[in-house]
């Protein structure tokens, strides 16, 4: 447990205390969705969550060592300075000798002299923070921030990578280390619980004695530094190992009257009544306690952060020129961003287009939607003319594309345009037949979406359908993208449908077809992935 | 350089003039500056952007022949705050001297040779009547596009129509069309002018602000731009290419419904239901009875408002959802007291007119709401 204010100190999981007694679905801010949402499916058998833990390692003292090369290795206190100041993070080198957060400054100083003493940036830990945010955003939703160095995924739905869970982990942790230069450890359980805890024994360790993970290490030490996956079957076994103390809700006076009680391990506690629990601990806090010893922990991941704008960009291995070949890569942005956009219920109102040329010269290019939209198709047509706009002959280093203005979409309303008075009298019939057509390909694809190459046909099934609605007349009156909307919705929502429910890679435009299935661009592929930021 | 006017003339020359030069920045000079060229008792004040320049011309006392380049917004901030009465300008050396009873300024002046060369209207040239020209503009100028990114929907189109002339202008929701029956506006040889709407808006503008007597129109037309002059303004735009969207197949023979209603009566009662409009997507609801209009509004977040007024309805009862900005645009632009709402069905264009007269037509798509 790394870079905590004292006061969330007091349980092993640090959520406010206002907001514990919030596990109920219903209690999501507006804007937020729920894992809840995500596994509502069937209340009678609950598909178990994938819920993973992201904390970085001594987080201000690893940016301040960042900042500053001469620190690494040596014992880096960060924290208040004067004489009532607390250690608000501290390096590995420093816990070696005791120090620990939230201990007081002067004893830090007492255990370790030898130690760099800063006051902290937090400015400075916010914008690393916001990388991190960036770079958890582009896995899914779902992210709940606690404080600026720890946060909550609820990826039992991804959106993009559909990986198992090791993998899944593993990828969090190489692109979090990449965009941040900062070490973290990642926990993977069914609940918030068992992921926070995984999260720490998947801390490095600390040499000395006094250690509070201890308990975990014996039966579950992480397979791959830095991550700690729980494997549903051993959960109890992990959980019961570790000391009451780490249990979110048992604060040092429920500690020590549980010890009063010779319980001093979760096992311990799960072995407990629940009336004595009650009867000792209040009615409340004894069922509370009771419920997670036996790993019964239904709190959801609530996002609350709220993307301002997504994006990807991507540095090519050599510089480009080829018009044809920016525009694939373009598709592929475009296709992923719009599958984002689709999955989080939003609408962009601005297209942006970044192009660095091979002598780093770094221009934007950027447009308005009207109407704004999370159309795939739309947004590639006004990227493609952004990108025709350029003059690429001296080479392109680097492309970029991010939707920004992104507003939450209202599906009730839309302003019908001239040119589909155009279209009227054909219109039924052919949206009969795109609908049709995307029908068939959502279950063409379900039944083969899981084998990479056999989304060939259901990409040409998609592309079929819509070259269907683009042969409407008026076509003088769009500039880019001319068609029946009411069709291209219709095969739009049912390629967005396809991929909620098969991934990512199910279902995309023909032009993304590869010989590995259609080659979107992946969520953090680059450095600067896509994610939150203003444009 | 060196005149002497009065406070309120300058003023005048030097913020027309510089509406020019609020569009999109060229050189430094152009971007924010204006010219002020003195001959004789002669001033002329351009402002440009290069789609847009106005000159003006007015007459002053001519102490010093020349030629500066001021800011525009800086000038005339600073004439209009001297007191009134006579005003002197004097260029010296990369600066201007602004003076009247007891205030000096001394302003840097812009490279004069920085400021674009602009070329003196030529070619055909034709006379236009003011008043109706004007109108015309106030009917259609609003349904212009002002999204950049379909460069020809922001161009109002002027067509040789019957013995006179249509202008047409459509950002693809909503479209004006006004017929001139016996006007003049595209000389010979040119069938059709796509004008910017930006450039009309300034026009009318123009107009309006000019005196009675002082404002015959006419209209020269060059290969790439056209020049409206105003009693002793000048206004240049450039024209746009390219094939406006072919707008007649739009209109219906003929509608279902056919709504008659007080113009003041249906403008007062959207300007209520608009107030729990906030984002101009939630589309106002006209329930189309015989008698009766009803008009609703209902905004998940804010609240709802429904009313009635009266109405004739010759035809199918209906029901169909606007824009609310969009539809009240179209039926201020109607002359009369009364204007006619021609409806098919709600996903279909309607028509916004006056009952008696087609010589004015909006055409507005619906909301549609599911």
């Amino acid at each position: 447990m790394v870079d905590r204010a004292p006061d969330e100190l007091a349980g092993g999981a640090s959520r406010p205390r206002g907001a514990e007694q919030s596990a109920a679905p219903g209690c999501s801010e507006p804007p937020a969705h729920t894992g809840q949402e995500a596994s509502a499916g069937g209340s009678s058998a609950p598909m178990p969550r994938v819920i993973v833990h992201v904390d970085m390692d001594a987080f201000f003292a690893s940016v301040e060592t960042l900042d500053n090369p001469e620190l690494r290795g040596k014992p880096v206190v960060v924290g208040g300075t004067g004489p009532r100041g607390v250690v608000a993070s501290c390096s590995y080198e420093a816990r070696a000798y005791g120090v620990r957060s939230a201990m007081p400054t002067f004893e830090a100083r007492r255990l370790c002299p030898d130690a760099v003493f800063l006051a902290g940036r937090y400015s400075r830990y916010a914008e690393v923070s916001e990388q991190l945010h960036r770079v958890l955003a582009t896995f899914t939703p779902l992210v709940e921030a606690i404080g600026l160095d720890e946060a909550f995924l609820d990826v039992s739905r991804p959106v993009g990578r559909s990986l198992p869970p090791h993998e899944l982990a593993a990828a969090i942790r190489r692109d979090v280390v990449e965009a941040t230069g900062i070490e973290c450890s990642v926990g993977v359980g069914t609940s918030k619980l068992i992921a926070k805890l995984a999260s720490e024994a998947a801390k490095p360790p600390v040499v000395p004695p006094g250690s509070t993970t201890g308990g975990a290490a014996g039966m579950a030490s992480p397979a791959s530094p830095g991550i700690m996956v729980v494997d549903p079957a051993q959960e109890i076994e992990f959980l019961h190992a570790h000391h009451v103390g780490s249990l979110w809700g048992a604060g040092p006076a429920t500690v020590r009257r549980l010890e009063d009680l010779g319980v001093h391990s979760v096992g311990e506690l799960a072995a407990v009544p629940l009336d004595i629990l009650q009867r000792r601990l209040g009615a409340a806090s004894g069922a509370h306690l009771y419920r997670l010893s036996r790993s019964m922990d239904e709190r959801a991941v609530v996002a609350n952060r709220r993307a301002k704008s997504l994006g990807h960009e991507r540095t090519f291995p050599a510089d480009m020129s080829d018009p044809d070949a920016l525009r694939f890569e373009l598709a592929r942005m475009v296709e992923a961003i719009s599958e984002r956009l689709v999955a989080e219920g939003l609408h962009a109102g601005r297209l942006t287009l970044k192009v660095r040329f091979a002598d780093r010269q770094t221009i934007t290019r950027s447009r308005a939607l009207s109407p704004a939209t999370c159309s795939a198709r739309v947004l590639r047509a006004l990227g493609t003319t952004l990108l025709g706009d350029v003059d690429i002959s001296r080479g392109v280093r680097l492309l970029g594309v991010a939707a920004g203005n992104l507003t939450r979409r209202s599906a009730s309303f839309r302003q019908l345009a001239l040119s589909e008075a155009q279209v009227t009298r054909g219109a039924s019939r052919r949206r009969k037949a795109a609908s049709a057509g995307t029908a068939s390909a959502g279950t063409a694809s379900a039944g083969t979406a899981s084998a990479g190459t056999a989304s060939a046909g259901t990409a040409s099934a998609g592309t079929a359908s819509a070259g269907t609605a683009r042969s409407g007349p008026g076509e003088a009156w769009q500039e880019e993208g001319a068609g029946d909307p009411e069709a291209w919705q219709a095969v739009e929502g049912a390629i967005g449908r396809v991929r909620v429910r098969y991934g990512q890679g199910a279902l995309g435009p023909l032009s993304l077809l590869s010989k590995n299935g259609i080659d979107m661009a992946r969520q953090g592929e680059s450095q600067w992935g896509p994610g939150e930021g203003e444009t | 350089m060196k005149f002497r006017c009065e406070r309120d003339t300058l003023v005048e020359a030097l913020t027309t003039a510089g509406r020019a030069t609020a569009g999109r920045a060229t050189t430094p000079a152009a971007s924010g500056g204006v010219r002020m060229a003195v001959d004789g008792n002669d001033l002329r004040v351009t402002g440009t952007d290069l789609d847009l320049t106005i000159r003006v011309e007015t007459e002053v006392i001519g102490l010093d022949n020349g030629i500066c380049v001021v800011p525009a917004r800086l000038a005339a901030d600073i004439v209009r705050s001297l007191e009134p009465g006579a005003v002197t300008i004097e260029d010296s050396d990369g600066e201007v001297e602004i003076s009247a009873a007891r205030s000096r300024f001394v302003v840097r002046t812009l490279p004069v040779e920085d400021f674009p060369v602009l070329v003196e209207p030529a070619g055909n040239h034709v006379e236009l009547d003011t008043d109706k020209f004007a109108e015309a503009l106030r009917q259609v100028v609003r349904a212009a596009s002002t999204d950049d990114a379909r460069p020809l929907l922001t161009g109002v189109l002027i067509t040789r129509f019957g013995d006179g002339i249509r202008l047409v202008a459509t950002d693809s929701y909503r479209l004006a069309l006004r017929d001139m029956t016996g006007a003049e506006a595209v000389p010979d040889g040119v069938d059709e002018l796509l004008v910017p709407a930006r450039g009309l808006g300034e026009l009318q503008r123009l107009i309006g602000s000019s005196s009675k007597e002082d404002r015959p129109l006419g209209l020269s037309l060059a290969d790439t731009d056209a020049t409206f002059r105003v009693g002793n303004t000048r206004l240049t735009t450039r024209l746009l290419s390219g094939k406006f969207p072919d707008y007649q197949q739009l209109i219906p023979p003929g509608y279902p419904s056919k709504l008659l209603v007080g113009r003041d009566a249906i403008l007062e009662a959207l300007r209520r239901a608009r107030l729990l409009v906030r984002d101009n997507t939630t589309p106002v609801r006209l329930s189309m009875r015989p008698g009766t209009l009803e008009i609703s509004v209902s905004s998940q977040e804010v609240g709802h408002e429904s009313e009635e007024i009266d109405a004739e309805l010759d035809g199918e009862e209906t029901t169909v959802a606007f824009n609310p900005a969009y539809l009240a645009d179209g039926i201020e632009a109607v002359q009369g007291d009364d204007v006619l709402i021609e409806t098919t069905d709600s996903s279909k264009p309607s028509t916004v007119r006056a009952p008696a007269q087609e010589d004015y037509r909006y055409l507005l798509m619906p909301v549609r709401v599911s």
